[in-house]
């Protein structure tokens, strides 16, 4: 719910980038939207679910990584199609990629805490394995609504900057989570 | 061989079938099915961490496990058994007593321990060892059950055959030509 009100604020701002309907025609911009979105959602119901004590994360953090694996996959498939977009080093755009990255971690903010505060009513007993999935499903989350305003769609510069962005966010739910969820 | 199966193995199936009835019972409100189910649970957790904590720990462990269920209720689905959600908590709550353990304060042993010497303790039971050995069995065994190892003249009498007025005249004569011998040898020197 907070995820869905934060991407329609993202939207009402007027922050969805400018060359959307041209977009909409590029498999690399589905490819980020419904990768970002298969993973917010596998991660987030992961965790959900690991709130009771009976539960586990363990099986659906290996799906989560998974769909990881197969989402990038798909990305050096529509990468290798396309084949033009030149050297390495250009296709970083390191300036435009640390923005996006920041703005990433920026949007991920709002589902960590909501992740964080249902870990804390909840009772999960594998702390570190519920952090990580609320974790990717935090950073997946931020990064999806960052997809509607982001005018790259080099699958080489999602995986970098959007993967940085991705592991910042998990590795500081996976620190932080368990020791504010103490229970 | 005969097998003995469990009776109580259907008895844990009817108690599991209470608690999740009792725990139900107590999400609605119940407050006299929540107490029992409470006091039921803590008599479970005993034996459950006497076995895997030290003592001094048991019983803040329990507590925090009372605690723990307490207030993750909510968090518990009365369509699943209850014993499995309370057994999912006891082991969290055991992992992280150990957990604590790790901070606890802990006193770093010297590879050398001092003891005190025994060479004197050892050095005189020898020699009185040797002495006795000199005398008449007879003599030795009344002067050290009775001199040495407290027996009564009566016990020790009872103990070696001999007449009580025999225990007395051998620890006497034993004990003057003990003297004897000593003197001798503090002359020699």
């Amino acid at each position: 719910m907070l995820g869905i009100v934060e991407l329609g604020l993202f939207l009402a701002f007027g922050l969805m980038r400018p060359d959307m309907p041209m977009a909409l025609h590029l498999p690399s911009f589905w490819w980020k939207l419904v990768s970002l979105g298969l993973i917010a959602l596998v991660s987030g119901a992961v965790a959900i679910l690991s709130l009771n004590p009976i539960r586990s994360p363990r099986v659906g953090l290996r799906w989560v990584l998974v769909l990881m694996v197969l989402s990038l996959t798909v990305g050096w498939m529509i990468d290798a199609s396309h084949g033009d977009y030149g050297t390495l080093l250009v296709r970083l755009h390191w300036r435009d990629g640390l923005r996006c990255l920041c703005t990433i971690v920026a949007l991920s903010v709002p589902p960590v805490a909501g992740l964080g505060l249902l870990m804390r009513r909840g009772a999960p007993t594998d702390r570190g394995g519920t952090a990580m999935a609320a974790g990717f499903a935090a950073a997946a989350w931020g990064a999806f609504v960052f997809v509607f305003a982001c005018p790259f769609d080099d699958p080489f510069y999602v995986f970098v900057w959007y993967s940085l962005a991705c592991t910042t966010v998990t590795v500081f739910a996976g620190i932080a989570l368990p020791r504010l969820t103490r229970w | 061989m005969t097998v003995v199966r469990r009776p109580p193995a259907r008895s844990e199936a009817n108690r599991n079938r209470d608690w999740d009835a009792l725990m139900a019972a107590a999400q609605r409100g119940d407050a006299a099915a929540y107490r029992r189910l409470l006091s039921e649970v803590a008599v479970w957790l005993r034996p459950y961490y006497s076995r895997r904590l030290p003592p001094a720990m048991i019983d803040d462990v329990i507590q925090d496990t009372l605690v723990a269920i307490h207030e993750k209720r909510h968090t518990y689905d009365p369509s699943r058994p209850f014993g499995a959600w309370l057994a999912a908590i006891a082991r969290y709550k055991w992992i992280d007593a150990l957990r604590s353990l790790e901070n606890c304060p802990k006193e770093i042993l010297d590879d050398h321990i001092a003891v005190p010497c025994h060479e004197e303790a050892i050095t005189s039971a020898w020699s009185l060892e040797q002495l006795l050995s000199t005398l008449k069995p007879a003599q030795s065994q009344a002067i050290r059950l009775v001199k040495l190892q407290g027996f009564s003249i009566d016990e020790a009498s009872k103990a070696t055959g001999q007449s009580a007025t025999l225990v007395k005249v051998n620890i006497h004569r034993g004990l003057k030509r003990l003297a004897a011998m000593l003197r001798s040898e503090t002359d020699t020197d």
